[in-house]
């Protein structure tokens, strides 16, 4: 049973805590990578706020062995995973900032447990990437089903061919060791379940419950959550402002670190 | 001066040419592109290779774009922030679009330009055409697919046919047997020994085919019981000693005093292999004997290594065929085959049944001297049961089946009337019914004592017709034994769930049938409900453990429950354990349910009836207290005891119940 009880939170989702303030902002990793991803944004708040990062149960450094695929069939799993660790860490008022699929599970938690978040920076999220009637999320169901298929049928697997490329860059001190082996290094079974979960998901009517103050950053050109549904969320979700970033593509945090940081820095000075 | 430097403006432009040249036409893709994925430069051979124009891409797409639609979201989900974080790329496979929308397969590189001062960085990257690669991989993986699955096919008609061939053998072998037994005359007698003898020796190569394609199958499970390893090899001597006088070879054991009685293991592998070695020290010994000594190598308090060896003196084998006789339809020479006869397949399956328990099968030999076989084998020591079981051979006579009534179920005609002549011959009275309807309704106007039941039938096969029957929930509830073709293992669990007490492979020799009836005739004897606690006891511990060779943990823990059972079977793989944690929570809290329901009522019947469906969900959880517990309730019940005891022992079974729904919870939720 050990595997289950987590007896080192702290160790089986790679729990990083840095910072010099007090009020906690939990940087959430979206599909495809771990918090290194954060490691060009979070050095903005490091002044003010406890940072906390972690990886999710199947990404980077987290513990492999604590992931299963019936576990983790929703994104209410990984939510319920978000929540154990602010409980853990018993932390209050928390800030939650989500990149792409996290921004929806950092909601998810948010309905569950409000008591414990303060406000929300929403990165790139989407509720549901498939078309619907009335609905654009930037794919028709047949090009997720390609995607899935894709991933189902690739023998060498998306993330294997990641593996054996990464290594040091001296050129970028600023990437530390710990990279080498796990950014990006998901194990295919995994990378294949969190596709279809995150792919899948259509947790538009949820967004109506949503009760904290939240800033979407959008992306100008995103692939994956076109302008569209950032209009979509930012109108459904009650108390939301919604800032249209200039960066493109799908990862404003690595493309366009300040430009990412200033938006959050401005809506967290608003609504203080 | 002047002119020297001319020259080097002239061999610049030319070496700029070329480079540009090279860059134009090198044999793989390039195109740079921008921190949003715009293209802003590609070279001539990357835009022929796709069948676009160079005005079509540059400024106009972005390199993601050329990507099927699960490139782009791997592009903007790993690759992108991978280049971001470490500079470079190498090697990654893409499928790209062309113009007409064919695939086209790409390895891709991307190295980051760092900007000259403050604008964005660029990126290049060199694309690949790794169509040929990606056909030999297909090829190959197609390949390695299609062999998997022929091999996964043949396996599977191994087993069918080894299966379907053992309904008609048990006919042939039941007719066989009773012809032996009519008068018959010299010749006639000689005419149903052979047909006898042969389709005997079918019946084994088909038993060895059958064991053969499951071990390659990894199909084969190690059962771990309790069994006493003297009662197993005396047996053996007792049979094997007939054979040996036949051929004047005397047969001797060696048996180290210091043999634990009872050990815990597999008996039904140890038999096949020490059958498989005696029959061949046998087979091949023509003058002096067969010596098979059993020593302990070493002895612990909980565990026992044993020594087993079979020497014989007999033709011994040439060293050069040490090695091929392991391997399948392989004797040591063609001659051999001609000469003593055999399937070649007893070696080959003794060697891998011992690996399967861990250990190994090693052979010495001196040619016309004499071969010996040995291996070792890890038991756990059974230190609960110390007094010597008695091996069931009284006679026949002994026991009087008048009072005794059996049904017989079964959809094939010969195989009924085969088993009907058996119990002519036996004297004990039976019905017939054809079908599992046919049996429902039989039962419901007559007592029988024990039925014996075909699995396979059509329309309700046997393990339906087993629920049908207890859940008529008949006064007296009779034994049903099953009898199939099925081997025991493969069906243990659906027996239990189906109510069904014991099972009988086919083909059967009548022996073993009759050792059965005379078993449960004379359980009869004893009480009802001790009659199942001791079926169940059985049943307990004939349940098979994964593959596994470590001895457990001694069932009697302190803990109401444990998941190592189910860890080890889930064999690292968490999702599996979670699905074990998830159905077991779900079987305990319907059994907790009856529980309460069972004690409201009084009803020993009921509960008696749920402790025999709980074992299998309690043994894994190791939930012995409860079980326990659950036992001890029904005998208060049933002795009608003095109601504080029974409410103590019910409480602490309720709160055993909720120890364990408690813990599944948690370890569900985890």
């Amino acid at each position: 049973m050990s595997t289950y009880q987590y007896t080192d939170i702290k160790k089986a989702f790679n729990i990083n805590i840095l910072g010099k303030g007090t009020q906690p902002m939990v940087f959430a990793h979206g599909y495809g990578c771990d918090q290194n991803m954060w490691r060009f944004v979070y050095p903005y708040f490091e002044e003010k706020y406890k940072i906390v990062l972690f990886d999710y149960i199947g990404a980077g450094n987290s513990d492999i062995s604590a992931y299963s695929k019936e576990k983790y069939n929703s994104l209410e799993s990984y939510a319920n995973d978000v929540l154990a660790i602010c409980e853990h860490l018993k932390l209050k008022d928390v800030i939650f900032v989500g990149h792409s699929v996290s921004a929806m599970i950092g909601l998810l938690a948010s309905i569950k447990k409000p008591s414990i978040f303060s406000k929300m920076i929403l990165i790139g999220p989407s509720p549901c990437y498939i078309n619907k009637e009335n609905y654009v999320g930037g794919f028709d169901k047949e090009s997720i089903d390609e995607l899935l298929e894709a991933l189902d049928s690739n023998y060498l697997g998306w993330s294997q061919n990641m593996a054996p490329i990464i290594m040091g860059n001296e050129d970028r001190p600023q990437l530390g060791k710990e990279l080498s082996n796990s950014f990006c290094n998901t194990d295919p079974e995994i990378a294949k379940n969190f596709a279809r979960v995150t792919f899948l998901s259509d947790n538009r009517e949820d967004l109506k419950k949503v009760s904290h103050p939240c800033l979407v950053l959008q992306c100008s050109q995103d692939v994956i959550a076109p302008v569209e549904v950032g209009q979509f969320v930012a109108s459904t979700v009650k108390n939301s402002t919604l800032k249209i970033l200039k960066a493109t593509g799908h990862c404003p945090n690595l493309s366009a670190p300040e430009e990412t940081a200033e938006a959050i820095k401005d809506f967290l000075e608003t609504n203080a | 001066m002047g002119k020297s430097n001319h020259i080097s403006k002239q061999s610049d432009s030319i070496r700029l040419k070329a480079a540009l040249d090279l860059y134009e036409n090198a044999p793989c893709g390039s195109v740079i592109f921008r921190n949003d994925g715009l293209i802003v430069a590609i070279n001539n051979t990357l835009s022929s290779w796709l069948g676009y124009r160079k005005s079509e891409i540059v400024n106009h797409r972005t390199l993601p774009s050329l990507f099927k639609i699960g490139g782009q979201i791997y592009f903007e989900t790993h690759f992108f922030p991978l280049i971001k974080m470490q500079g470079f790329i190498q090697e990654v496979y893409f499928d790209m679009l062309r113009k007409d929308k064919s695939v086209f397969h790409a390895l891709i590189n991307v190295r980051e330009i760092p900007s000259e001062g403050s604008g964005d960085a660029t990126y290049q990257a060199t694309i690949l055409d790794v169509s040929d690669r990606r056909q030999y991989e297909k090829e190959l993986l197609d390949a390695k697919r299609k062999a998997e699955a022929d091999s996964k096919a043949k396996a599977e008609f191994l087993a069918t046919i080894s299966h379907e061939i053992r309904t008609p053998l048990n006919a042939i072998l039941g007719i066989g047997n009773l012809l032996h037994n009519t008068p018959l005359n010299e010749d006639q007698k000689e005419y149903a020994r052979l047909l006898l003898g042969s389709s005997e020796h079918l019946l084994s190569l088909v038993n060895n085919l059958l064991d053969l394609s499951k071990i390659e199958a990894k199909k084969l499970e190690l059962e771990y019981v309790s069994f006493n390893i003297n009662d197993l090899i005396i047996t053996l001597k007792q049979i094997y000693s007939v054979k040996a006088a036949e051929k004047d070879v005397e047969l001797r054991l060696e048996l180290d005093e210091d043999i634990p009685q009872n050990i815990i293991g597999d008996p039904v592998k140890l038999n096949q292999i020490l059958t498989n070695l005696i029959g061949n020290a046998i087979k091949f010994t023509k003058e002096g004997s067969i010596t098979v000594v059993i020593s302990v190598l070493k002895k612990e308090k909980k565990q026992v290594t044993l020594k087993f060896e079979v020497a014989d003196t007999g033709i011994g084998i040439p060293e050069e065929k040490l090695e091929a006789i392991f391997q399948e339809f392989s004797q040591a020479s063609y001659d051999v085959s001609v000469e003593y006869g055999g399937t070649g397949l007893g070696l080959t399956i003794s060697k891998k049944l011992l690996e399967l328990q861990g250990s190994q099968l090693h052979v010495s030999s001196k040619l016309h001297q004499g071969s010996t076989f040995s291996f070792e084998l890890n038991y756990k020591v059974d230190k609960k049961k110390s007094k010597k079981s008695k091996q069931a051979t009284e006679t026949q006579t002994e026991i009087n089946f008048d009072d005794y009534k059996v049904l017989v179920v079964d959809d094939n005609d010969v195989n009924l009337f085969i088993t009907a002549q058996y119990l002519d011959q036996w004297h004990i009275p039976y019905i017939t019914a054809k079908s599992g309807s046919k049996a429902l309704s039989i039962l419901s106007n007559e007592f029988v004592d024990i039925i014996l039941l075909d699995l396979q039938m059509p329309k309700m096969d046997g393990y339906q017709t087993a629920e049908k029957i207890r859940a008529l929930k008949l006064s007296q509830d009779p034994i049903i034994v099953a009898y199939s073709a099925t081997t025991k293992g493969e069906v243990q669990t659906k027996l239990i769930e189906a109510g069904i007490d014991d099972h009988l492979p086919k083909p059967f020799q009548p022996a073993e049938l009759f050792e059965l009836l005379k078993m449960y005739k004379t359980l009869k004897k004893t009480k009802g409900k001790k009659r199942r606690k001791k079926l169940l006891k059985t049943a307990t511990r004939s349940k098979k453990y994964a593959k596994q060779l470590e001895p457990e943990t001694p069932p009697t823990s302190h803990e109401s429950f444990s998941l190592d059972k189910y860890q080890k079977m889930a064999n690292n793989k968490p999702e599996y354990l979670q699905k074990f944690v998830k159905s077991s929570l779900k079987a305990v809290q319907d059994y907790y349910k009856e529980f309460k329901d069972a004690i409201k009522n009084d009803d020993t019947a009921q509960l008696d009836k749920l402790i025999h469906q709980s074992t299998m969900t309690l043994y894994y959880l190791k939930a012995d207290k409860l079980t326990a517990l659950m036992k001890k309730c029904s005998e208060l019940i049933a002795a009608n005891d003095s109601a504080s005891n029974l409410s103590t022992t019910t409480k602490e079974c309720k709160k055993e119940f909720k120890t364990i729904i408690e813990g599944l919870k948690k370890a569900k939720k985890q």
